[in-house]
């Protein structure tokens, strides 16, 4: 789900020549107040409303109907990924979190500073572990502002989170 | 883009079997690599490329994502 700390962070790096994008695929959890895409139409006007009611303040794009971007990229529901201008890879990850992302920007920064300064620099790869925030209450929150069967779906095939679904 | 993939892909009701087939990401681009381009839309439906995007920045930060 776009959050609004995402788009603080894109805010905050704008003018070190970070961009920032929110790209729309599907609907992870389809329900009554916004169904599963049946047109390009549709899925653009629920890529607007998403705008307006998440309060988007990133450029939204829009994926084609069959999500081919979104599923060569791997297919998770809220993946983010970073990449340099020449277009290279710099930055993948499954579930999107901020403080993970900023940290990486942050090294980007860095490393880029470090090339004005002409120091010699080679690229590596490494893999790392990073854990985020889960807030099961808001979540279901979201499921709710979907509909009533976003949230059924959900408490079924994750029935150890069913305790959420009722709002006290 | 077939309309089998599109109805598989926009899948009605949320279950296992509709969404785990499209999370791969142990075949998705590698680190360091170079990126894939894909054609994408403006919400003022104007088509574009991810490259155009990436191009205009020294980086580029791209959140897939939907309502939830």
């Amino acid at each position: 789900m776009a959050s609004q700390s995402m788009n603080a962070a894109a805010e905050r790096f704008a003018s070190q020549g970070i961009g920032s994008i929110f790209l729309y695929t599907h609907e992870a959890h389809p329900a009554e107040h916004y169904p599963a895409h049946r047109s390009m139409r549709q899925k653009f006007q629920q890529a607007r409303a998403l705008r307006d009611i998440l309060g988007v303040t990133r450029p939204i794009l829009v994926d084609t109907l069959d999500g081919g971007c979104h599923r060569h990229y791997g297919g998770f529901p809220n993946m983010t990924w970073i990449f340099s201008r020449a277009g290279t890879i710099v930055y993948k990850a499954d579930w999107t979190a901020t403080d993970s992302v900023v940290r990486m920007v942050e090294y980007l920064l860095e490393v880029q500073e470090q090339r004005k300064n002409r120091e010699r620099l080679a690229p590596f790869r490494v893999e790392r572990l990073d854990f985020r925030d889960v807030d099961r209450a808001a979540f279901y929150d979201g499921l709710r502002r979907n509909g009533p069967q976003a949230v059924a779906d959900f408490a079924r095939t994750f029935p150890d989170t069913a305790q959420y679904a009722k709002k006290e | 883009m077939s309309d089998d993939l599109i109805a598989k892909y926009n899948y009605d009701v949320f279950a296992s079997q509709n969404f785990e087939q499209w999370m791969r990401w142990d075949s998705s681009p590698k680190i360091g690599s170079d990126a894939p381009d894909f054609p994408l839309w403006t919400l003022d439906e104007q088509e574009t490329r991810l490259s155009a995007l990436w191009k205009q920045h020294n980086y580029l930060i791209v959140e897939f994502g939907s309502f939830t």
